[in-house]
């Protein structure tokens, strides 16, 4: 290639490469550009590769609820063997106080589609969207607690912001209800846990570590009674005005395979729903 | 001409089956963070054999396509993706010899360096920027690097190349 023709294609792949960063750092800026770029992705070039993941996610699950529930199966053969009296008076009592329905709020189960990037699990893409019935700031949980909430929806899919972000926030308080405070992600540069933080506390309350933190229900986007975290002990605060707590989560969205959107949840405590059996 | 555009296609052929393998079997290998990155391992496979402003601009594609996945900070990985692209195709005389492990080496060090900068540009998170780049991004770069080694092997003629070991 002649020297000339060489430079010409050097300074094209430079001022290439100069427009892409300079595109990137745009939509860092101004993430309004970027996310109608990223929906248009979402509901064209990617519909057919989405669909598959779900399939893929939907077998994984399926698989793994198999194993889980012949597991289940063996081991209730077993103590069927030497338990049964006990376990009949189990399934009895169970009935009785209605434990079978704990989640009395509509809700809609959702695939979560995990993706390869690091930021994964700040964001969390479900295989539900408005066709299902999802809507914008509907709630999501997992089985151990608080998971996000739905910041977008498409007819098939929709995005939830979790509890990881660093927008996210939430009103809580104690599981007596004696503190309340806002819930928000530990952001740190130097951590080796996923932690969050109990903010806003007033400084005449104390927290004992082991408290369980769960959603106040103020605000209106969050049902009061859902688990956040735990309470692992009290972090230096600068200002003086105000109590800061460091909480440990009680779900963690990274490793969410399937989540419930809670639909229309109603203002009655969602507490009893997680709470865990007594008896096995 | 033929031969070149033979090659070319086959090339697609590779990069729409690592696509493919990107959504239908990653989510089947467990856990996300470390499961293989499919769609970088195509980037790097195309970058090796483009120009810088091609590989950049494919980059860019490819990062905006995870950044409409996972929209916590739109644009972090168009940049990572871009700068990754560039730089893989910009050293590929210097970094890529016909050497399975030379080869593995830059795919696993394009991993950790993508992980690196989307961090950098999302911000810190909860978990802190130490163990996404010391435990899960070196284990996802080494579960690439084998994949990418697989890869190789399986589509060396397809992919023009004649590896030593």
């Amino acid at each position: 290639m002649a020297p000339g023709a060489d430079r010409t294609h050097s300074r094209r792949d430079s001022l290439l490469f100069a427009a892409c960063v300079v595109l990137s750092v745009a939509m860092l800026v101004q993430p309004a550009w970027g996310e109608r770029a990223t929906g248009l992705i979402r509901r064209s070039v990617l519909v057919p590769f989405l669909w598959l993941q779900e399939r893929a996610e939907a077998s994984r699950t399926t698989r793994s609820a198999f194993d889980r529930l012949r597991a289940e199966r063996d081991s209730a053969a077993h103590a069927a063997q030497f338990l049964s009296s006990l376990r009949a008076e189990n399934v009895r009592l169970r009935g009785l106080l209605g434990l079978g329905e704990r989640l009395r709020t509509d809700y809609i189960a959702a695939e979560v589609l995990h993706q390869a990037m690091p930021t994964d699990g700040r964001t969390l893409l479900l295989s539900a969207g408005s066709r299902a019935g999802v809507r914008q700031f509907d709630p999501v949980v997992g089985a151990e607690g608080l998971i996000g909430v739905v910041r977008t929806v498409e007819p098939e899919r929709s995005i939830a912001m979790t509890w990881a972000h660093p927008e996210f926030r939430a009103s809580t308080f104690t599981q007596q209800g004696e503190v309340f405070g806002v819930i928000a992600p530990a952001t740190q540069l130097t951590g080796s846990e996923q932690l969050l933080q109990l903010r806003g506390v007033a400084i005449r309350d104390s927290v004992p570590a082991g408290t369980l933190v769960v959603t106040s229900g103020l605000g209106g986007v969050y049902p009061a009674g859902i688990p956040v975290g735990t309470v692992l002990g009290s972090a230096p605060e600068e200002t003086g005005w105000e109590r800061v707590y460091v909480v440990r989560p009680a779900a963690s969205p990274a490793a969410a395979t399937q989540v419930l959107i809670l639909r229309h949840p109603s203002a009655a405590s969602l507490g009893r729903a997680f709470q865990p059996d007594s008896a096995p | 001409m033929i031969s070149i555009r033979a090659d070319r296609s086959r090339l697609w052929v590779v990069l729409l089956l690592l696509v493919v393998l990107h959504f239908g079997l990653r989510p089947r290998l467990g856990y996300p963070l470390i499961a293989p990155d499919f769609l970088l391992l195509a980037l790097i496979l195309y970058a090796m054999r483009s120009r810088p402003g091609a590989a950049a601009v494919a980059g860019f594609l490819v990062g905006l396509v995870g950044d409409a996945m996972v929209p916590a900070r739109i644009g972090a990985g168009a940049l990572a993706h871009t700068v990754v692209g560039y730089l893989a195709a910009w050293g590929r005389a210097v970094f890529f010899p016909d050497n399975l492990f030379i080869n593995g080496l830059v795919i696993a060090l394009a991993v950790w360096a993508r992980t690196a900068i989307q961090l950098v540009a999302s911000g810190p998170g909860p978990g802190g920027l130490l163990v996404p780049l010391l435990v899960w991004a070196p284990l996802q770069a080494l579960t690439t690097a084998l994949t990418a080694g697989l890869v190789l092997v399986v589509f060396q003629r397809w992919l023009d190349i004649r590896l030593d070991a």
